[in-house]
């Protein structure tokens, strides 16, 4: 039970929990098929990206990029189904080699010039951009298949949307790779000390490559999906990826350093932040206060983080004092 | 005497001078109306603001930090500014004195947060970049101030030296030899690129690092509202969007014009006139890709390029000056 406590995730649990129950009790149009429906799909969507985020955080470094990666896939991977008419196979197969193309160009340029990676996805953010408002000319592709209509919007059963089985699919590999792999644990010895975990004899060109390549993948997966759900590919897919895409694993205790992340404790993030985003839209909140409440949770997050970790400091002051 | 002149060949600023120059003549060259008083006289209004810009990120920088809220502070700002003219009344001086005081004290809270959880200012900046877009946007409810004093408007439309230059830009220029003095003579300014080089060995000497960090960060929302006060004058109105979404659209001028003047990520460094030089670069391709007619949706694609190539050619100076030192 106290290791339960200890765990990231657990207090987001109860929050989670006692938070829903909470607005259910006030509105009860809170658990109704419909609304449980538009909110698994939003958090489906802003899972990946989190995920995509995580595994740059876990080396200690950061991803700009990561909504301009998400927004090139969408529109190749539309502007190849209507424009070249090819089918959706092979049009995920090439959507998802961009992404990897993409991460591969950030985790090479960062690892061989050993420039900070903001600067380097700052730039990448601009040259991927760019790429996709040349292309598009900042015009929609409307023609899209209906199967992959079909994929973002129809359900499973009940109020579960098909679009819910890759996320959880990528959550449990993620979940995998970061505590039952060595390449996961690798990273994070990578993210806590570069230095240290190079002198054991771990490849840094390896390490943030493969972060950057996953984060590539994880960002084009998660366009693809943000196509399926709005039946179309529009050029500004991914511009509101970065927030989000930050405040999930910070929310899940991850420490911006490097070497700690908790995927759990991510994806509770995530949930926390579309269930807030979805009650204020139910309590007809201005839409604007979902983002100044978006930038409190972090700062809050952040304190809290803060406040464990002087905790943990005292604790250990005073066995160490005996 | 004679021992400087090789110094000042090796450092960034004088590659960056050539830089500017080899552009200047492309673009004389190769475009018609580049050297135009209409296009000098445009290029001196673009060029004003982001070499504002480029400061109020490198003073921040130099704390070894970012500040994301860069765009959304200067236009929460601005936008301030507005509604002290055109809804209150205030007189223009007074309102930008408490547009000056009101961005510094948004980059107090960025400051304050930052050293108090000690947690690196990204995340810091990257939540009251939201909160103060969000709370501009709700207060404004996304109107912009059009109705304007006259003598405000009419500063940012002026035209000095035979018409070729605006005044906004000499304003920028002055407050690069402002900042150049505060950090090379005052002691204040010592102490601030000291905490940032080593906060440690600081913080031994006597200097209260956190203060120093909250007075970069105060600093940085000052200029940013002067950068906001700016893009109003130059405007004529004070509307919301101006720096787009969350003032993203400041986000790569601001990057780009320290980054390329030299200024060290890692802080520590502050290079005040290559911050300049930047900015005048950056303006000078922007503006010479829209002239050679890449088409406005590649500007962007080009920006990104250069920035990368900026960084890599800064890489292999470092490099290669490295090199010669051990060598010699």
């Amino acid at each position: 039970m106290s290791a339960l406590l200890k765990k990231d995730w657990f207090g987001l649990g109860l929050v989670l929990i006692f938070g829903s129950i909470l607005i259910s009790l006030f509105k009860p149009a809170f658990i109704s098929p419909f609304n449980l429906y538009v909110l698994m799909l939003s958090v489906s969507l802003m899972l990946v990206v989190a995920m995509s985020q995580m595994i740059i955080i876990a080396i200690g470094q950061m991803n700009l990029s990561v909504g301009a990666i998400g927004g090139l896939v969408a529109i190749s991977f539309t502007g190849l189904m209507e424009v070249y008419s090819m089918s959706i196979f092979p049009a995920v197969l090439i959507g998802l080699l961009i992404g990897l193309a993409c991460g591969f160009i950030n985790g090479y340029i960062t690892v061989k010039t050993g420039i900070s990676a903001f600067i380097i996805t700052l730039a990448t953010l601009y040259i991927f951009k760019g790429m996709n408002l040349g292309i598009t000319e900042a015009q929609p592709f409307y023609e899209i298949p209906e199967a992959v209509k079909f994929f973002g919007n129809a359900k499973i059963f009940g109020p579960i949307p098909y679009l819910v089985i890759i996320p959880i699919i990528i959550t449990v590999l993620m979940w995998i790779l970061m505590n039952r792999t060595s390449l996961g644990r690798y990273m994070l010895a990578y993210g806590n000390n570069v230095q240290s975990s190079e002198l054991i004899g771990i490849s840094s060109t390896k390490i943030v490559i493969y972060a950057h390549v996953i984060s590539g993948l994880l960002a084009a997966i998660g366009g693809m999906l943000v196509v399926c759900r709005l039946q179309l590919g529009t050029p500004n897919i991914g511009d509101s990826w970065l927030l989000p895409s930050f405040a999930a694993p910070v929310i899940g205790g991850a420490i911006l350093a490097g070497g700690k992340v908790d995927v759990i404790a991510t994806a509770f993030g995530v949930i926390l932040v579309s269930i807030i985003s979805q009650a204020l839209v139910i309590f007809k909140i201005d839409p604007f206060f979902v983002q100044i409440f978006l930038g409190f949770m972090i700062l809050l997050a952040v304190f809290i983080n803060r406040y464990r970790e002087y905790r943990e400091e005292r604790r250990t002051k005073v066995f160490s004092d005996e | 005497m004679n021992n400087k002149i090789p110094n000042f060949v090796k450092t960034n600023q004088f590659g960056l001078l050539i830089l500017v120059i080899v552009f200047i003549c492309i673009f004389s060259f190769s475009t018609d109306g580049f050297t135009s008083r209409f296009n000098i006289y445009a290029l001196s209004r673009v060029v004003a603001l982001d070499i504002m810009i480029g400061l109020a990120m490198m003073v921040v920088i130099l704390t070894g930090g970012l500040n994301l809220s860069l765009g959304a502070l200067g236009v929460s700002a601005a936008m301030f500014g507005g509604w002290c003219m055109e809804s209150m009344g205030i007189p223009i001086s007074i309102t930008i004195i408490l547009v000056l005081a009101f961005g510094s004290f948004l980059g107090w809270i960025n400051g304050f947060v930052t050293v108090r959880t000690g947690v690196h200012s990204f995340i810091v900046t990257l939540a009251t970049m939201s909160i103060y877009f969000g709370f501009m946007t709700l207060l404004t409810e996304a109107e912009a101030f059009r109705k304007l004093p006259e003598a405000f408007t009419d500063f940012g439309s002026l035209k000095l030296f035979n018409k070729y230059i605006s005044p906004l830009l000499i304003i920028s220029v002055l407050t690069c030899f402002v900042l150049y003095y505060i950090f090379k003579y005052t002691d204040i300014g010592r102490k601030l690129i000291a905490a940032g080089a080593n906060p440690d060995a600081a913080e031994l000497s006597g200097i209260s690092v956190d203060r120093m960090f909250i007075y970069c960060h105060m600093l940085s929302g000052f200029l940013a509202a002067l950068a906001g006060i700016m893009l109003t004058a130059r405007i004529g109105a004070a509307i919301p969007s101006m720096a787009g979404h969350l003032g993203f659209d400041w986000l790569l001028p601001a990057f780009l014009a320290p980054v390329l003047g030299g200024t060290l990520l890692s802080g520590g460094k502050v290079t005040v006139f290559g911050t300049m030089l930047g900015a005048i670069l950056v303006t000078l391709i922007n503006n010479g890709l829209y002239l050679i007619d890449v088409g406005e949706f590649w500007v962007r694609f080009f920006l990104g390029i250069i920035l990368l190539g900026a960084v890599l050619l800064d890489r292999a100076r470092e490099y290669f000056t490295v090199k010669n030192s051990i060598v010699s």
